[in-house]
This record gives structure tokens, sequence and C-alpha cells, in this order.
């Protein structure tokens, strides 16, 4: 009952969210000292790359470790994985674009090849590697195998991203919300729009990677019926 | 009709064999490799650190000569001056260590007094604290504070 009442209220709250966060975002919360109305971008980018770098490339390598460790190995691991990653790839397609088109007029420039940007743009290439690999494998138990120990290896560099701006100079801002030491760096209103839009955007993840998932449950499923349609037609032919 | 049942029963091509499989997992992998190397090659393989600073240029002073570097360092307060071809201004590190930059280009938008920049050019001569900059990149802090933190209606109600 609370699964079912949970399902149907993710994309409506989702959006409700989202539309809250656009509200707040472009007509409440005040201009930045600095930045003035470019500030505005606080309550995507940040939002976005939490996404594409820790909940949805998070899920699809905890997914991945979960198929490969024989107690939970299940098709489904695998399958939450695949479309994790999926995910994964338009967030991190969005974080560099939302990053560059908030670049270039603070910064002054689209792109600059310091360690964060340049460790993003690699996990976006790991991301696209991750899905060329399945397609490149015809068996699935292989495929599975593959593309999880993949994903796995290529987890490592989600905390070179995060560390990045810690461990080298760079010309991407340290981290943004807290420093080091606990101690919030965004006030007021634009602190409260900014959580809700991480909110909001980890629920349209989890929005989308729950209509991806029941796409791929419903093509695996025509996929049997068409293989043991065929499989009877032979038999009726007495081929089989 | 006939060609169809024909083509229904005719025989299924036999499964692709795993080492097929093994050898375009090794093409990925070999392409996946590739665009890696070129992104770090473009990014951070001959410098993980983006920039010097002020302190870290004037301390290898000698050895850095005319080389092309980007330089970070805080703007400092009242010394901005529009030039005919960009803009000057005097960059600072800890302990006060100043550098005199004179910048050709526009400065993107948020460039201001007392703002961390990078810059990219050289030092005009072997033994010169100037810096002559062919771009100015801003480098803004994460700390964001409302531009007017006790703003007070308008007559028309509008609060921005």
């Amino acid at each position: 009952m609370m699964k079912e009442l949970s399902q149907r209220l993710l994309g409506p709250v989702t959006f409700a969210l989202l539309a809250l966060t656009i509200w707040l975002g472009l007509w409440v919360t005040p201009p930045d000292k600095v930045q003035g109305n470019l500030v505005r971008l606080l309550y995507v980018h940040p939002a976005v790359a939490w996404v594409a770098l820790y909940v949805s490339f998070g899920t699809a390598t905890i997914a991945s470790c979960l198929y490969l460790w024989k107690r939970t190995r299940s098709w489904d691991m695998d399958r939450i994985a695949h479309c994790a990653m999926e995910v994964s790839v338009v967030f991190i397609i969005l974080t560099l674009i939302t990053g560059s088109i908030w670049g270039r007029p603070t910064w002054g420039v689209w792109w600059a090849w310091d360690a964060r940007l340049t460790s993003t743009a690699i996990l976006g290439v790991l991301a696209l590697g991750y899905l060329a690999l399945r397609r490149a494998n015809d068996d699935p138990t292989l495929r599975a195998k593959r593309s999880a120990v993949f994903a796995i290896v290529s987890a490592i560099n989600v905390p070179i991203i995060h560390f990045s701006v810690q461990w080298w100079k760079t010309l991407h801002q340290g981290a943004t919300v807290f420093t080091s030491n606990r101690q919030l760096l965004v006030h007021g209103s634009m602190a409260w729009t900014l959580l809700i839009s991480f909110v909001g955007f980890t629920l349209l993840f989890f929005w989308l990677l729950r209509a991806r998932y029941r796409l791929e449950v419903e093509r695996d499923a025509a996929y049997r019926a068409a293989f043991d349609e065929a499989v009877s037609l032979r038999q009726r032919e007495g081929v089989l | 009709m006939p060609s169809t049942e024909t083509s229904e029963l005719s025989p299924v091509a036999p499964p692709k064999s795993p080492s097929r499989s093994r050898w375009r997992s090794v093409g990925v992998l070999v392409v996946l490799g590739a665009a890696i190397i070129v992104l770090l090659s473009q990014g951070i393989l001959h410098s993980l650190n983006y920039f010097e600073t002020v302190d870290q240029a004037l301390a290898q002073r000698s050895s850095l000569g005319t080389k092309v570097i980007r330089l970070e360092g805080v703007v400092k307060p009242g010394s901005i001056s529009r030039t005919s071809n960009g803009a000057s201004f005097v960059i600072t590190g800890s302990k006060d260590r100043q550098v005199f930059v004179d910048a050709h280009g526009s400065p993107p938008q948020l460039f201001q007094a007392d703002i961390p920049v990078v810059v990219v050019g050289h030092f005009t001569s072997s033994t010169s604290l100037d810096f002559e900059g062919t771009q100015i990149l801003v480098k803004h802090t994460a700390t964001y504070i409302a531009a007017h933190p006790k703003r007070v209606k308008a007559p028309n109600g509008t609060t921005r």
C-alpha cells in the first residue's frame, strides 16, 4: 500500500519540487552580491552535478557490486545498473552544459582544462564506455559481469572529481554549500532554494530510473514472448 | 507467402562466438583509453594545478623567465584602470606581495576589485615584476550572499 502510494506520488512530488525551485530561483531569491542574477544557475548546476556524480553513478556502482556478489546476484541488479548509467550519462552531459553556461559570464571562458572539469569529462566518457561495452557483448551473463566490473573501476573517478578542488589548484570554485569545516557558504533563502533543488533533482533521477527500468522490463518480456512464440511455431512445424 | 515461409524455416545463424564479443570489448576499451588519454593530455597531464599563485610565481621568478603561465592573485582595490586595449591592475598574494598586470582584451563580466583572477600571460622580462596578460579569468568564490539583504519595498510594491 505504502509502496504503491509512494510510486504514485513520485512523479507529482518531483515536478512540484522542480516547479518550486524554478519559482524560488527566478522570482523569490535575491541576486548575489558578486554574481548578480548569474547566481540563479546555483539552483540548477550543483544539483544536477550531485545527481550525475553521486546519485546516479553511485546507484549504478552499488547495483553492479550487488550483481557481482553471489548472494545478491540477479538480473534486476544488472538492469538497475544499466538504467542508472543511462540516466547518469544524461545528467553528466547536463552538468557539463550548465557549468559551461555558468562559466562563460563568470570565468570568461566556456571551458577550462582544470582538474575538476577534465575529470568530470572523463566520467562522461567512462559512462558512455560502459554503455558501449554492454552493446559489444552478446552473451547476457558475460555482458553483465564485464559491465559491472567496468562500472566499479570507473567509480574510482568519482572521489577524484570530488576532491580535485582540494587536491589541486583549479579554476572551478571549491566545495559548494559547505566548507571543509562544515561552514555554510550559501545564505538565507538561497540556501533553502538550493536544498529544494537538490531534493527535486534527486527525485527526478529516481522518477527517470523507474520509467527506464519499466521500459527495460517490458522490452525483456516482449523479447521472451517473441522467442517462445518462435520456438512453439517451429515445434508445431516439426522443425524442433 | 511461400517465400516468407522459406525464410522463416531457413537455418538459424550460429550464435556469435565468444571470441568475437571479446574482441569487440577490447575494441571498446582501446577507443575508451585513447579518448581518456586525449582528455588528460589536454587537461591535467602536464600540470595538475591550473595556475601559479603570485607567491609561487615570485618564488620561482628566476626560473620562470618570460614563459607563458597562468598567474592567480586577488585584484587590489583602487588599482584597476581601463586601457585602450584592456585593463591594467595590481594582483596580490599573501603578505601583500604584488604583481602589476597589463592585460589585453575585454575582461569578464565579473571582473572587479577584490576578486580572485587568473591571468594568462608572461612576465615582460626575465627580471621584471610586470606581467603582460592575454586573457583574464575570474575565479569566483563559493560564498553566496544576497546583494541587498536589507532591501525595502519600492512604492510600486516590487522588491528588486
